[in-house]
């Protein structure tokens, strides 16, 4: 499981560091996948039960980490969403999507 | 009171005549101003016999009590001293500037500055707290500053007054560290307390420190060598302004602070080697670099640093009995101070004449050139005969005050080789004689070669005459001051600078056993002798000066101080660029490196020396065989996404691997966080599809080989260990969670299911800023759709 | 419990969520934000005051009580904080009401402006460590629709990169709460606190530590303030100089709260670090501060400079240190934000953006010129500006641990912020004067007073810093006190 998330990572890096932009945000998305799977498993995973209390017995499992992972898909979600059409956007105005041509005019 | 008020008013008028300015339009401004200088004067003379028994006065006014920052005054024969320097030289000053300033010339603005320097001024000599002086000194330097770029039109003007600024607020700042240092130590702000409880067995490392931070500061201010380069660019100021500051002033602050801290500091050795050496090669260097100079102010300046120098030796040859006794046993060698404050004071006079007189020259000839002026004795015989005197007084012959400093200074130079310090101090008197055949040299320049001689070559646009009375009224004062003082000098000596002594040594009692009685005559010694030498040689160098003038050749220009000080500043914008360029380059992908290499030395670097890397596989619960399927599905999903040619594949195996997730949430007990994550996820791979059809089809990526392995590299370390903290982590089992508080959840909150409990209520906050956070991000998309700027505002976008 | 606690926060959220409604009402907007921040800052005057008579304020929403729900928490420092913040907020917005055109106005940039006041006040004011995340976000999006405001190929082109480096701190911050979350098992920060005093902070918390010494550090600007030149340079004015005074600040907070409340036992390796980083952010902002003609180049490494020259007290981490960071962070509110207008105000009225291109605005300009005059003094930390006390306070402060060298970079880099806008004032300034026909006739009022208003608080915060002081030294207190925070808001009734 750990080791899944370290791929993630690696993959999503090595997105993030290339010179598109679409790669680019997928590389964030990937990220975002890493962490929340990251959260849910650092709460001590199938431990227990489904936090559910009419439907299943105890021991439950750590419902926090499981809101707090809600929370934080929300939240990328907005972000990735505004991300895309921010890049959009760039590549109207700058005509290219490719990074480093988006240095910037003093640097060229 | 009297300090306190001394220090009010100026700055009271300083703000009123900027305001009232408009309405006084009938005479000169100046009037006005006078009166506060006047006025103060003679408030101080007033306490001067009190004050010169020996007695002080002492004001204190809370600022900031919290952090023991309290305006506390403290007016003792030294403070008196300068303060009447300040305020006496400050009439005359003013006086000058009636008749020199026009009426056109933004008077207002002149005299507040002018006043504002007078309160920081003031402030500087009367305060007892080291913050508060401190205080006051970089007030000093502003004042100063926005004298020197008055005429701020002029690129000259502008330049010189940088060049003041950023080097006596350094030299400030320095000497604010030192002043921190030394109350740290000595546990009080207060100066007189600190003179009273330090001694020789302080002596340590943050206290050698102190010294010489705070000496740093004294020398900036003081333009000793090597920062004397700012005051001969500070003459652009108007001409009154160079008379009060840069000569009477301003300029003795640095001396000031020497005498001040001389019962504090001296204990040190180094005090005495430090700033006797100082002021030896500024006197030296100054008086050298005089002789060449062409514009009389230029040559004045040079001069100011050269007499400074001479008594910032003077200071530093009477400090050393605190270095070599710890104690006074004998009061002859504390002579070299009172050398030193007697020169203080008859160099403002001869100096303060000097400069009026060359102020006179441009306003009534037109010109301060040397190469231009000449045979002027006959059209101004008065201003001639203030040059004359001013300028025989500079070059310490009889009958004028400065024959008696400057005899003073020989004698002094000869009555340390009894110290015994080191072998060295046998050129002390060398380098002194030296110097004044310098000075004496230049004097006969300034005297002889401005009023005599053709007077061809002088501007013929107007006609030329002597100064109306208003101009010579100040210089004649001063002139005939410096014939008083060498007739009767000890009227100054044991009223004024007695008592100073004994700010000096307080320990000397009674002190005024350290006030000599001052005469022309002492004999026939050695003292006599290197000032007829002085006179023969210093006539023979004049008069052979064109065989010897191309000594100055020989340095070039890019030695100098100034061109150095000048590459500095092109040098600093350059290598400043050239650095940020460096790193900053606009890629965001760079940044991004920089940012990931820093999180793994940094943390990787720590987790790894930390050896706290711990796995351990058997708590886990058991792994079914459809989990691992699952989870390779995903791994390959993230690694074809890596390698995927088209963006739609991209994007489809993005979908996958959401659509993993979601099923491994199932697993994991989380069917809330499942059924989110499809609804999102499903959205997400929509609005990817969307903003294709804006965006171009990509191709694969040129990147070198070091790049790609770069990026390799930094992914798989950042893989690596965000693995391997997590494995630790999951190790780590210290504390039990919170989360058994919300398994009550029913109880608690009405609600069966935990995770919507908490995100209801429990911890219903953030679910409602997540809202917001939707809202913006909503807000967002609509404003990059719609919303282009229209040109009109945007003049520098492209 | 206190619930005006949440009104920092509160007040700006529901008004901006109102503005909404009314986008094409500009005037009503104007009304609207006025009153709101006029309302914020009674608000806080008299929270600041409240704190200091009965302690520290809580607030547990929902009722549940630490650590289960989250608490707001407002002690002496983050007061100062919230109220110097919205003061200066206040001032943004009334430069705003001149520069802003009606186009942005009609798209909300009153009301994400407020929302990210919401976020920055909710980020001071929280307790709870993932509810800083969600704060963080708050402000963060806000921002970042505001740097796109208004389009524009250069102002595109920088966003996408403070948006990208931004969502990697993010990220980064989650990683660290999984990681505190996994080896503390609670969120809120002074149980967080309680518990790592418990076992003295060992190496794994350490790491955890490091983590969130990097998320923050980049928010902040410490070190790594690539994204930093580049994104204050591109929005307008307005919203530039709200970023420039507050968005830094957010993180520099979260580092001083962080580190002297829960990872305060490895000072050897984290505070250490914080002081190398610190002092290479002022030598690297420095060389960036005098070598660009650009103004706003100029300014955003002033920023730099101004980070690290705070966050030196925290490596001091002594009283005196601490009052002294205390003091100079609301004089770098104030002083950033005038900075910021008053290049605006530059460009505004000469169109040029290089210094050298500017000549002599004093001869038109004469109140703007002694304003810029008054400013530079302020910032380079002259007495009796705002900036002294500060500076005076950390200068003891390191003087107390005996580190000197830093000390000297410290004061040093007071020269380097002097040079860099010495040469603006003469060249700029002061000199000959430009034709007038390159030039706009008069600055608006709005402008104008917004810029006075600044400049009357450096002055006050400088000389009546006596006022202050009694709030400063509690703040410190309770910094360099973590067990004060933890019993306020774990044990309010005792025990």
């Amino acid at each position: 499981m750990v080791c899944l998330i370290g791929i993630f990572v690696v993959v999503a890096t090595y997105l993030l560091l290339s010179k598109n932009l679409i790669r680019i945000i997928l590389g964030t998305a990937l990220l975002s996948h890493a962490v929340h799977l990251l959260i849910l498993t650092i709460g001590e995973v199938k431990k227990g039960d489904v936090p559910l209390l009419k439907e299943t017995p105890g021991p439950y499992t750590d419902a926090l980490p499981q809101a707090l992972i809600l929370t934080a898909i929300v939240i990328s979600f907005a972000v990735t969403a505004f991300l895309l059409v921010l890049a959009y956007r760039v590549y109207a105005t700058n005509k290219t999507d490719n990074v480093e041509k988006l240095r910037g005019d003093e640097y060229e | 009171m009297i300090t306190k008020w001394a220090i009010l008013l100026p700055f009271f008028m300083a703000i009123l005549i900027p305001i009232l300015h408009t309405r006084i339009r009938k005479f000169h401004l100046g009037w006005v101003a006078l009166a506060v200088p006047f006025i103060l004067f003679i408030a101080l003379l007033r306490f001067l016999p009190q004050i010169a028994s020996g007695d002080t006065i002492s004001h204190s006014w809370r600022w900031i009590p919290s952090y023991n920052l309290t305006f506390t005054t403290y007016l003792d024969g030294l403070s008196m001293l300068f303060a009447l320097l300040i305020t006496g030289i400050g009439t005359l000053v003013i006086l000058y500037s009636i008749f020199y300033l026009s009426k056109k010339e933004a008077l207002h603005k002149f005299y507040c500055y002018l006043l504002l320097f007078m309160t920081a001024m003031l402030g500087v000599v009367f305060s007892d707290h080291l913050i508060m002086l401190y205080f006051f000194w970089e007030l000093t330097s502003i004042a100063s500053f926005l004298l020197i770029a008055f005429w701020h039109h002029r690129k000259a003007s502008r330049r010189g007054a940088q060049k003041s600024m950023l080097i006596t607020v350094t030299g400030g700042i320095i000497m604010l560290m030192g002043f921190l240092i030394l109350a740290h130590e000595m546990d009080s702000y207060s100066i007189r307390t600190i003179i009273s409880t330090i001694s020789i067995e302080n002596l340590n490392r943050p206290l050698y420190l102190a010294m010489l931070f705070v000496l740093l500061g004294a020398f900036t201010k003081s333009a000793q060598f090597p920062f004397h380069i700012w005051l001969p660019d500070a003459m652009e100021a108007p001409t009154p302004v160079s008379a009060y500051l840069h000569s009477a002033t301003m300029v003795k602050a640095g001396i000031y602070i020497v005498a001040r801290f001389t019962p504090i500091f001296a204990y040190n050795l180094s005090w005495f080697w430090i700033v006797s050496i100082v002021g030896l090669i500024t006197l030296f260097w100054g008086s050298f670099n005089a002789i060449k100079q062409n514009d009389l102010k230029a040559l004045l300046a040079f001069s100011t640093v050269s007499q400074l120098g001479l008594i910032m030796s003077l200071l530093g040859m009477g400090s050393v009995v605190y270095a070599t006794t710890g104690e006074i046993t004998d009061v002859i060698y504390t002579q070299a101070t009172f050398a030193a404050l007697f020169h203080l004071v008859n160099h403002s006079t001869f100096k303060g004449a000097l400069f009026m007189m060359v102020g006179i020259l441009d306003h009534e000839v037109g010109t301060r050139d040397l190469r231009r002026l000449g045979g002027l004795i006959t059209i101004m015989p008065i201003t001639f005969s203030i040059a004359l005197i001013g300028g025989f007084s500079m070059a310490g012959l009889p009958l004028f005050n400065g024959f008696l400093s400057k005899e003073m200074f020989f004698e002094a130079t000869l009555a340390i080789q009894e110290m015994n310090v080191h072998s060295w101090i046998v050129l002390f008197p060398v380098i002194a004689w030296v110097a004044s055949v310098f000075t004496f040299v230049y004097c006969f320049i300034l005297v002889f070669k401005t009023f005599f001689g053709s007077a061809d070559k002088l501007p013929t646009d107007r006609k030329i005459h002597e100064a109306p009375i208003g101009m010579l009224m100040s210089p004649v004062i001063l002139a005939v001051s410096i014939i008083f003082i060498f007739f009767f000098p000890n009227i100054l000596g044991k009223f004024v600078i007695g008592s100073a002594m004994q700010s000096v040594y307080p320990t000397v009692q009674p002190f005024e056993q350290m006030t000599p009685t001052i005469a022309a005559w002492h004999g026939f010694n050695t003292a006599l002798f290197m000032t007829i030498g002085v006179i023969v040689f210093g006539i023979i160098l004049y008069l052979s000066w064109p065989k010897w003038n191309r000594i100055y050749n020989r340095l070039p220009e890019k030695w100098t101080l100034n061109y150095l000080y000048n590459q500095l500043l092109e040098e600093a914008e350059i290598v400043g660029k050239f650095v940020t360029d460096l790193y900053m380059t606009g890629s965001v992908r760079h940044y991004l490196m920089y940012i990931y290499v820093f999180f793994i030395f940094i943390v990787g670097g720590y987790f790894i020396q930390s050896h706290i890397f711990a796995i351990d596989l058997e708590d886990q619960a058991p792994v079914e065989w459809f989990e691992i399927l699952l989870m390779f599905v995903m791994a390959g999903a993230a690694i074809f996404l890596l390698f995927a040619k088209s963006r739609l594949t991209a994007v489809v195996s993005n979908g996958v691997l959401g659509l993993g997730v979601a099923m491994l949430f199932v697993v994991f007990r989380a069917p809330d966080l499942a059924l989110t994550q499809l609804v999102v996820e499903s959205v997400t791979t929509v609005l990817f599809l969307l903003s294709f059809a804006y965006l171009p089809e990509w191709s694969k990526e040129q990147k070198s080989k070091a790049t790609k392995s770069m990026n390799l590299l930094i992914s798989l370390t950042a893989g690596a260990l965000v693995m391997a903290i997590s494995f630790t982590v999951l190790n780590y089992s210290e504390f039990k969670t919170i989360s058994g508080f919300f398994e009550n959840a029913y109880e608690l909150a009405g609600g069966a299911n935990i995770v919507n409990t908490i995100l209801g209520d429990f911890r219903a906050f953030d679910t409602m800023l997540e809202v917001v956070v939707l809202l913006v991000a909503g807000l967002g998309v609509y404003t990059l759709i719609k919303f282009r700027a229209r040109k009109g505002q945007k003049k520098y976008e492209d | 419990m206190n619930n005006l606690v949440v009104m920092p926060m509160l007040i700006p959220l529901c008004v901006a969520v109102i503005l909404i409604f009314f986008r094409t009402y500009i005037k009503l907007q104007k009304i609207g934000v006025l009153l709101a921040m006029l309302l914020l800052i009674v608000t806080n005057i008299f929270l600041l005051v409240t704190v200091k008579e009965q302690g520290i304020q809580t607030l547990y929403f929902g009722g549940w009580e630490a650590p289960f729900g989250i608490t707001f928490v407002a002690d002496s420092f983050a007061m100062l904080l919230v109220l110097t913040a919205s003061i200066v907020a206040l001032c943004c917005f009334l430069y705003a009401f001149s520069t802003l055109t009606e186009d942005y106005a009609k798209n909300f940039a009153y009301p994400l402006m407020l929302f990210m006041i919401a976020g920055v006040n909710g980020s001071f004011l929280t307790g709870d460590l993932f509810n800083l995340f969600v704060c963080f976000e708050v402000m963060l999006l806000a921002s970042y629709v505001l740097i796109t405001l208004g389009g524009g190929k250069e102002r595109l082109r920088e966003s996408l990169k403070y948006v990208i480096i931004n969502i990697f701190a993010s990220w980064l911050f989650l990683v660290g709460l999984a990681m505190i979350y996994g080896t503390l098992g609670t969120l809120n920060m002074a149980h967080l606190a309680e518990r790592v005093h418990q076992i003295h902070q060992g190496p794994v918390l350490t790491t955890v530590a490091l983590i969130f010494l990097i998320v923050f550090a980049l928010k902040a600007g410490l070190f790594l303030f690539y994204w930093l030149p580049g994104s204050y340079r591109v929005p307008e004015t307005a919203i530039a100089a709200l970023f420039g005074a507050l968005l830094t600040k957010v993180g520099i907070y979260a580092l001083f709260r962080t580190f002297t409340l829960i990872f305060t036992v490895q000072e050897n390796i984290t505070h250490t670090l914080i002081g190398i980083l610190a002092c290479a952010t002022i030598i690297l902002g420095s060389f960036g501060a005098i070598g660009y003609r650009d103004l706003r180049q100029i300014v955003g490494y002033n920023v730099v400079i101004g980070v690290g020259f705070v966050l030196l007290g925290l490596y001091a981490n002594q009283t005196e240190a601490l009052e002294g960071a205390i003091y100079y962070f609301m004089h770098d509110f104030i002083v950033k934000a005038l900075l910021f207008l008053m290049i605006g105000t530059m460009i505004y009225i000469t169109g040029r953006i290089r210094f050298d291109e500017i000549k002599g605005l004093i001869h038109h300009f004469p109140l703007f010129g002694w304003l810029f005059f008054l400013m530079m003094l302020s910032l380079a930390g002259i007495p009796p500006f705002s900036g002294f006390i500060g500076k005076m306070l950390l200068g003891v402060g390191l003087v107390d641990e005996g580190m000197y060298i830093t000390l000297l970079l410290g004061f040093l880099s007071s020269i380097v912020v002097l040079y860099s806008l010495l040469r603006v004032f003469l060249k700029s300034i002061f000199g000959e004067s430009m034709a007038s026909h390159q030039m706009k006739k008069r600055i608006p009022f709005s402008m104008m007073l917004a810029m006075m208003l600044l400049m009357i608080c450096t002055i006050g915060l400088g000389v009546g810093a006596e006022v202050a002081a009694p709030f400063v030294k509690d703040a410190a207190h309770v910094l360099t006190n973590p067990s004060v925070y933890i019993q306020a808001v774990l044990y309010p009734e005792g025990g």
